[in-house]
C-alpha cells in the first residue's frame, strides 16, 4: 500500500482498520481522491461558504431569533 | 371494490368515515400481508403488530366517538429504522446499534401519532442509510416487489418495498443522497425529499448534517401531501429548522399544468450519464404527457451531475466522518463492507476539501436558483437504470451512483421521484420534479396532473 496513505490512515487512528481491512482502507483513500477531484473549488476569495454564518438562534429569519424579537 | 392493502391513505379515510372500514380490520388485513409477504421481501427490521393492533382499535373508539384527528387518523405508517420510534430498537441496520433502544419518538414519529396514524414497525434500510444493499448485515436486505430478484432501491429501502407491496400505504423514509427518491424510482411509487429544514430531524441518526432530509414515501401524490402536511413544522431542537408557514401541500393537487413554466434538464440523462434507452423513453412520453397537459416546457442546464456529486460526496463524507470515526477505529469489523468502504473515505478528506466544496456548494445553489427565476418547477431524470439484481454486486455498484438525484440535497430544494413506466424488463422507471424553496405545493401539483394523465399509479407489482 502507498506509504502515504498508511500514513494518513495511521494518522486518523485507523490502525485497526489497517491491520483488518487494508483493501478497504485503500479503496477508500482512493475514492477520497477522486471525490475531491470532481470538486472546483471557487476561484473567486471572497466566495464564501455554505450556509453563512448567521448569529442567533435559527437561521430562517428574526422570527426565531432572540436578537429579532 | 379496490382490496384493503391497496387502498391509498385518502381512500383508507373516505371509507373509515363511510363505515365501509374500519381501522381494526385494515390492520388485520395488513398484518396477514404482511406475514404473507414480507418473508419475501424482508421490509421489515422489526413488526411491531401487538402495538399496531392496539392503536388500531383506540383509533376505532376515538372516530366512533368523533374524536376524529384528521386524514390520517387510524392510518398505518413504516418508519426507516433509523428513526426513533420509543421503545424499539432503532438498529440502522447495523451490527454497531443493533441494541440501541430509542429512548423518545423523533420529531416527525410525535407529529405523525399526533395526528392520528399509527407506527406499524421499523424498516429496512442500508446500513447507516449509506452501506448497502448487503449482505454481511444482521439483517437481509429488502427485496423489489416487481421482481424480488432486484433491488428496491436504498437506502429507504424496506420503505419503498412495502409501500410499493401494499404492507402499509405510507412511509416515512431519509433522504441524503437521493435515499427517499431512489426506492420511490426503483419501486414505481412517490417519494419526495423535502425543502432542508421543512421537516425536523430530531431524533433521526445522522448520516450528513447539511444533506439530510426526512420525507415522505406513498403510492399516490395526493398522499404524499397528506404526509408531508402531518411531519412538516418549525422545530426548535432541529438547528436547520426553518420557520416556515407552508402548509396545506396539496392545496393545488387539482390545478393542473396548463400555463405552468417546466425547465427539462436534459443534459443530466443525455451527456452527463446517458441514461438507459427505456428511461429515456419515458422520460420523452413524460414531456409529452406534460405539454399535452398545457405545460410550457423550455430546456434548462445545470452544474453537470458529476460536480454535484462530487461536492455531495466530499461533504456527506466529511459530516460523517465526524459521527462514524470513534467506531470506524475502535469496531470497523462491526460494520458491513459496503458501509465501511463508504465511509471511510472521511478520513482522506481535509478540511481545506470540506470547505472548498461548501463553497462551490454556494455556486451551484446559486444556479438552481437562477433556473428556478425562468421557470416554476424543474423536470429531469431520477435513475438512469432500472434496477439491478440482488445478487449483481457489480452491476449495482456501476448504475447505483448514475442519478439525478444528489443536486437537489446539495441545494436543499424539493424534489419528487415517481413512476413514469415500465422498463421492458417489467422493472419500474421514474422521472423527477423540482421546486423552488418551501414549494412543495407546486412541485406536488406537476406531480399530480401527471399521475393524472400518465396513470401508472394504477400499475400494480406482480405480487400477492
Amino acid at each position: 500500500m502507498d506509504p502515504i496513505i498508511v500514513a494518513l490512515a495511521k494518522a486518523a487512528g485507523l490502525d485497526r482498520a489497517l491491520t483488518d481491512f487494508p483493501d478497504d482502507v485503500q479503496a477508500a483513500a482512493e475514492q477520497a481522491l477522486n471525490n475531491k477531484t470532481a470538486v472546483r473549488v471557487p476561484e473567486d476569495p471572497a466566495a464564501e461558504p455554505w450556509p453563512p454564518m448567521r448569529a442567533g438562534i435559527g437561521q430562517w429569519g428574526a422570527g426565531h431569533s432572540g436578537a429579532g424579537q | 371494490m379496490t382490496a384493503p392493502h391497496w387502498l391509498s391513505a385518502a381512500e383508507i379515510a373516505q371509507a373509515y368515515a363511510n363505515r365501509t372500514l374500519s381501522p381494526t380490520e385494515l390492520m388485520t388485513a395488513l398484518l396477514a400481508r404482511i406475514e404473507a409477504l414480507d418473508p419475501q421481501l424482508n421490509a421489515f427490521i422489526r413488526l411491531d403488530a401487538e402495538a399496531a393492533m392496539r392503536a388500531a382499535r383506540d383509533a376505532e373508539a376515538d372516530i366512533a366517538a368523533g374524536r376524529h384527528r384528521g386524514p390520517l387518523h387510524g392510518i398505518p405508517v413504516g418508519i426507516k429504522d433509523i428513526i426513533d420510534v420509543a421503545g424499539l430498537p432503532t438498529t440502522c441496520h447495523s451490527q454497531i446499534l443493533v441494541d440501541n433502544v430509542a429512548k423518545a419518538d423523533a420529531a416527525v414519529v410525535q407529529k405523525l401519532r399526533q395526528a392520528g396514524a399509527i407506527v406499524i414497525g421499523k424498516l429496512s434500510t442500508h446500513e447507516f442509510a449509506i452501506g448497502g444493499p448487503s449482505f454481511d448485515l444482521p439483517f437481509p436486505p429488502a427485496r423489489n416487489p416487481w421482481n424480488r430478484d432486484h433491488h428496491p432501491g436504498g437506502s429507504s429501502s424496506g420503505s419503498g418495498a412495502g409501500v410499493a407491496a401494499g404492507l402499509f400505504p405510507l412511509a416515512l423514509g431519509t433522504d441524503t443522497g437521493g435515499s427517499v427518491r431512489n426506492p420511490a424510482s426503483a419501486c414505481g411509487i412517490v417519494g419526495l425529499k423535502p425543502t432542508y429544514g421543512l421537516v425536523s430531524r430530531r431524533g433521526v441518526f445522522p448520516l450528513s448534517f447539511t444533506l439530510d432530509h426526512v420525507g415522505p414515501l406513498t403510492r399516490t401524490v395526493a398522499d404524499n401531501a397528506l404526509l408531508l402536511d402531518a411531519i412538516a413544522g418549525y422545530d426548535p431542537a432541529d438547528p436547520g429548522s426553518a420557520a416556515s408557514p407552508a402548509r396545506q401541500f396539496g392545496r393545488l393537487l387539482d390545478h393542473g399544468v396548463r400555463g405552468l413554466r417546466i425547465g427539462f434538464v436534459r443534459h443530466f440523462h443525455e451527456r452527463d450519464l446517458p441514461a438507459h434507452l427505456d428511461v429515456a423513453a419515458a422520460l420523452d412520453e413524460a414531456e409529452r404527457t406534460l405539454r399535452d397537459a398545457g405545460a410550457d416546457i423550455r430546456p434548462v442546464t445545470l452544474p453537470t451531475l458529476n460536480e454535484f456529486a462530487g461536492i455531495n460526496r466530499v461533504i456527506l463524507c466529511s459530516e460523517a466522518w465526524s459521527i462514524h470515526a470513534p467506531w470506524l477505529r475502535q469496531r470497523p469489523g462491526d460494520y458491513g463492507q459496503l458501509a465501511r468502504r463508504r465511509l471511510l473515505p472521511g478520513a482522506f478528506m481535509t478540511a481545506g476539501d470540506y470547505v472548498g466544496a461548501q463553497r462551490r456548494r454556494t455556486q451551484v445553489i446559486a444556479a438552481v436558483e437562477d433556473a428556478l427565476h425562468d421557470v416554476d418547477v424543474l423536470m429531469c431524470a431520477s435513475s438512469m437504470d432500472p434496477s439491478s439484481r440482488l445478487d449483481d454486486p457489480e452491476e449495482t455498484a456501476r448504475t447505483y451512483p448514475r442519478q439525478a438525484r444528489t443536486p437537489f440535497n446539495v441545494t436543499g430544494h424539493p424534489a419528487v421521484a415517481m413512476m413514469a413506466g415500465l422498463a421492458r424488463t417489467g422493472l419500474p422507471v421514474s422521472v423527477q420534479f423540482v421546486g423552488r424553496y418551501f414549494d412543495e405545493a407546486t412541485v406536488l401539483r406537476v406531480a399530480a396532473a401527471y399521475e393524472q394523465a400518465a396513470g401508472w399509479h394504477t400499475r400494480k407489482p406482480p405480487i400477492g
